[in-house]
């Protein structure tokens, strides 16, 4: 052994106290941050792959008209553009070997009329049900009567929209034929089942603040929640997607498709508009038919036919990549092609499709990050006290050794190996016990249904998990912090004279 | 050859609003193999003297040549390697590395040259017979903790000869020793001095020393006051055959006079 580490791990033992000290917030430090890493990173790994499997894919499809990305969570009332050309769409997608499927769907706001004139609302989505429960591993399930079949009509309410309609509007929702299942019904609401007012169906009016629509009776086919990130989607309804149309008057004519702004809907179907329909969100309706020639629209007199549902119009494509690391090259390929084959899309990430979620994962993260970085602040602080003492404890010994013929690198290589020999016994205790604890926490299965905690979990079961890179970035973070609180303590160490230990004397 | 020579020294220690002039132009020549001390009254600035010699500090005016090197102006890492090449030193107290044994303490100078002509059983063995020459071979293993304070001043003598330096400075060797003690440390030094061939600068209050010594160099206010050769030593060294004449000459301006 070379003298400096000789006498560095010789000084450790000597002072006990201290390098204990050291060693145990060393241990602590270590600890927590890569038990925050491993929790960190396995709600990051839930969310993404909760969220790219059950409910987006890697990548969404929208239209080039959309604006923003965050197709998913957009603010109330804007609705998403529509997709015109799907065919062109589907054809680049077929065409990519790296994708391994896709589906198409539309997406929108629909009102929820009551003849008391109360309006309720839903998100809902459009789709063929079956390919959507293939397509996103079956994060469907259902809680009373039936799911939708492809070509089936109906509506599967989402538990969640359920619950708040009844307490929005008042009517409690069960499934055509099924009857109440007082066992999903409230409590409280069990006494008054004699008044309860119970329905069947649904009369939807797809539309936003910019376009209003036809009113649509719907029957409810099932009751619905998402196995996985339910806080998230229950506000999520699911429609066949003709239906989805007809409330939205998504309608297409030869290869484009064309949604009707509020004042063409006057001129061709007035007698469409539904008198429940207060005045206020008429005059609210903004148009948006710039883009359309309205003339040439009334001449054609637009019918709603009943088209091959691929031919007819979307809002979204929801796409599974075959390699779900490789989401950026996907994309800008995809984006290239799209605009080779001259179809009016764009593609974007995930990320960019659940905006808010994924902020609020990011939100997450710093929160934690900036926990893990608090306690390295502490830790830092506390160590280079310690170490500034025992520089200071040292003086004779130091100044002597200087007086002798050390230099003061040797002196700074000393003191270094010190604390990296504290930094590598405790510190590195202290992430292997993290790693034990966070596969411990991982093997206790801990579900929730709380919305923070189902955020900070990334899904409803709390599954931290460290990747061998989680492991190294606390190595890293551990040597810097080791590094950071040395530094002045090193200064000063370096900065003793032999003049300093005669004077002691 | 003169080992140490010394122009014009001075020293000044700011203190609050006022200088301390430590030492007030200080001329001195030692020649080599001497075995010299320094005495005067408390204050008087043999330590100050001392730590300018041995590189420890540096003076605020005025040259200093040790071994024939111009030290006067060397930036911190040269003369730390003065220090390890060149002198040797034995304070009052808090000599040894605590964490080190004896024998690991004596190699420790060596082990720092990283010297490539020191080999690892070279260093090991004259470690060994630094430490049987002072008397404490069979203490190899002890810690200084477990020495007592006469112990542990000889094993900052083995150290501080170790290395073979040119010139070993001691500050007060013996004050924390008993009599018997502190006049045993002094004649160890006195025949090392003898068997190594190594110039001995060394401050006391010890008037026995006097017998000693083969240049005495009194000091009082930061100038030296008397420099006195011993006759005896002298003569004791030319009947041996050795060099005449060594000890000191110089003197300081101020006060100075032969
Ligand atoms: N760091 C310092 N700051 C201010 N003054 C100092 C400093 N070191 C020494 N002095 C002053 O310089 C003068 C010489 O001090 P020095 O220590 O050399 O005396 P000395 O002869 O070794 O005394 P002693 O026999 O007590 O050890 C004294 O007046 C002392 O107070
Ligand atoms: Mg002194």
């Amino acid at each position: 052994m070379g003298i400096i580490p000789k006498i560095a791990w010789r000084n450790i033992q000597r002072h006990r106290g201290k390098s204990l000290v050291i060693g145990i917030i060393l241990f602590l430090g270590a600890l927590i941050m890569t038990i925050g890493n491993g929790v960190i990173s396995g709600m990051e790994k839930g969310l993404r792959e909760n969220i790219m499997n059950r409910f987006t894919g890697q990548i969404v499809i929208v239209s080039s008209n959309q604006v923003e990305d965050n197709v998913i969570f957009t603010p109330m009332g804007k609705d998403v553009e529509v997709i015109t050309g799907y065919d062109k769409i589907k054809k680049v997608l077929e065409g990519r070997d790296y994708i391994d499927r896709f589906m198409p769907a539309a997406k929108g706001l629909t009102l929820i009329l009551n003849e008391n004139g109360d309006l309720g609302y839903s998100l809902v989505l459009g789709v063929r049900f079956e390919d959507y429960q293939k397509m996103f591993l079956h994060n469907v399930q259902l809680v009373e009567g039936a799911y939708l079949k492809n070509d089936d009509r109906g509506i599967l309410i989402s538990s969640g929209n359920r619950t708040r309609i009844f307490d929005e509007q008042g009517f409690w929702l069960v499934p055509r034929g099924r009857g109440v299942n007082e066992k999903n019904l409230p409590p409280e609401e069990l006494k008054r089942r004699d008044s309860l007012d119970v329905r069947e169906s649904l009369v939807l009016m797809g539309g936003s603040m910019e376009n209003t629509s036809r009113d649509l009776k719907v029957d409810v086919k099932g009751i619905v929640r998402y196995e996985y990130l339910d806080e998230f989607w229950k506000n999520f309804s699911i429609m066949d997607i003709e239906s989805f149309r007809e409330a939205f008057q998504y309608v297409t004519a030869s290869d484009s498709l064309v949604k009707i702004s509020s004042e063409k809907q006057k001129i061709l179907e007035s007698d469409n508009l539904d008198n429940l329909f207060g005045d206020t969100l008429v005059e609210k309706a903004v148009t948006t038919g710039k883009r359309y020639d309205i003339t040439g629209l009334i001449g054609k007199k637009v019918v709603q036919k009943r088209l091959d549902v691929d031919s007819g119009a979307y809002s979204l494509v929801f796409v599974k990549l075959k390699d779900a690391g490789r989401i950026g090259k996907s994309l800008e390929d995809l984006n290239a092609k799209l605009k080779a084959a001259g179809a009016e899309a764009r593609a974007v990430s995930w990320k960019a499709a659940v905006g808010q979620l994924a902020d609020m994962a990011m939100i997450m993260r710093g929160v934690a990050t900036g926990f893990v970085l608090l306690i390295f602040f502490v830790a830092i602080i506390i160590i280079m006290n310690t170490l500034s003492m025992a520089a200071l404890e040292r003086v004779s010994e130091i100044g002597m050794m200087r007086a002798v013929g050390a230099q003061k690198s040797f002196i700074a290589k000393m003191f270094f190996a010190e604390t990296a020999m504290i930094s590598f016994i405790f510190g590195g205790a202290g992430i292997l016990a993290g790693i034990g604890a966070v596969h411990l926490l991982d093997l206790l299965n801990i579900t929730t249904d709380n919305h923070v905690l189902v955020l900070l979990f990334g899904g409803n079961v709390f599954r931290p998990g460290l990747d061998f890179i989680d492991i190294l970035i606390g190595i890293v973070e551990l040597v810097t912090v080791t590094a950071i609180a040395t530094v002045y303590p090193l200064k000063v160490a370096r900065g003793i004279t032999p003049l300093d230990a005669i004077m002691r004397d | 050859m003169d080992i140490i020579e010394m122009k014009n020294i001075k020293k000044d220690y700011p203190l609050g609003e006022t200088i301390v002039h430590a030492l007030r132009g200080v001329d001195l020549s030692v020649e080599e193999g001497g075995f010299i001390s320094i005495i005067g009254p408390s204050g008087s600035g043999k330590t100050t003297l001392l730590n300018i010699i041995g590189c420890i500090d540096t003076a605020t005016e005025g040259s200093v040549k040790i071994a024939d090197e111009d030290i006067t102006a060397l930036d911190d890492k040269k003369l730390t390697n003065i220090r390890l090449f060149k002198v040797g030193f034995i304070f009052q107290t808090f000599n040894l590395i605590p964490v080190l044994n004896l024998l690991e303490n004596v190699e420790f100078p060596l082990l720092l040259m990283k010297d490539k002509s020191w080999s690892r059983t070279d260093i090991r063995a004259r470690a060994e017979k630094c430490i049987d020459d002072v008397g404490l071979k069979d203490f190899m293993e002890h810690r200084p903790a477990e020495l007592s304070g006469g112990q542990r001043q000889r094993v900052a003598i083995a150290r501080a000869l170790v290395t073979k330096p040119q010139i070993v400075l001691a500050d007060e060797p013996t004050a924390n020793l008993d009599s018997e003690t502190g006049a045993n440390i002094l004649k160890l030094m006195k025949h090392l001095n003898e068997t190594e061939n190594v110039t001995f600068v060394f401050s006391t209050h010890d008037p026995d020393v006097l017998q000693y010594a083969s240049q005495v160099i009194k000091i009082k206010d930061g100038a030296i006051v008397e420099k006195a050769g011993s006759e005896r030593q002298s003569r004791s060294r030319q009947a041996k055959g050795k060099s005449a004449g060594r000890g000191v000459k110089g003197g300081s301006r101020p006060k100075g006079r032969i």
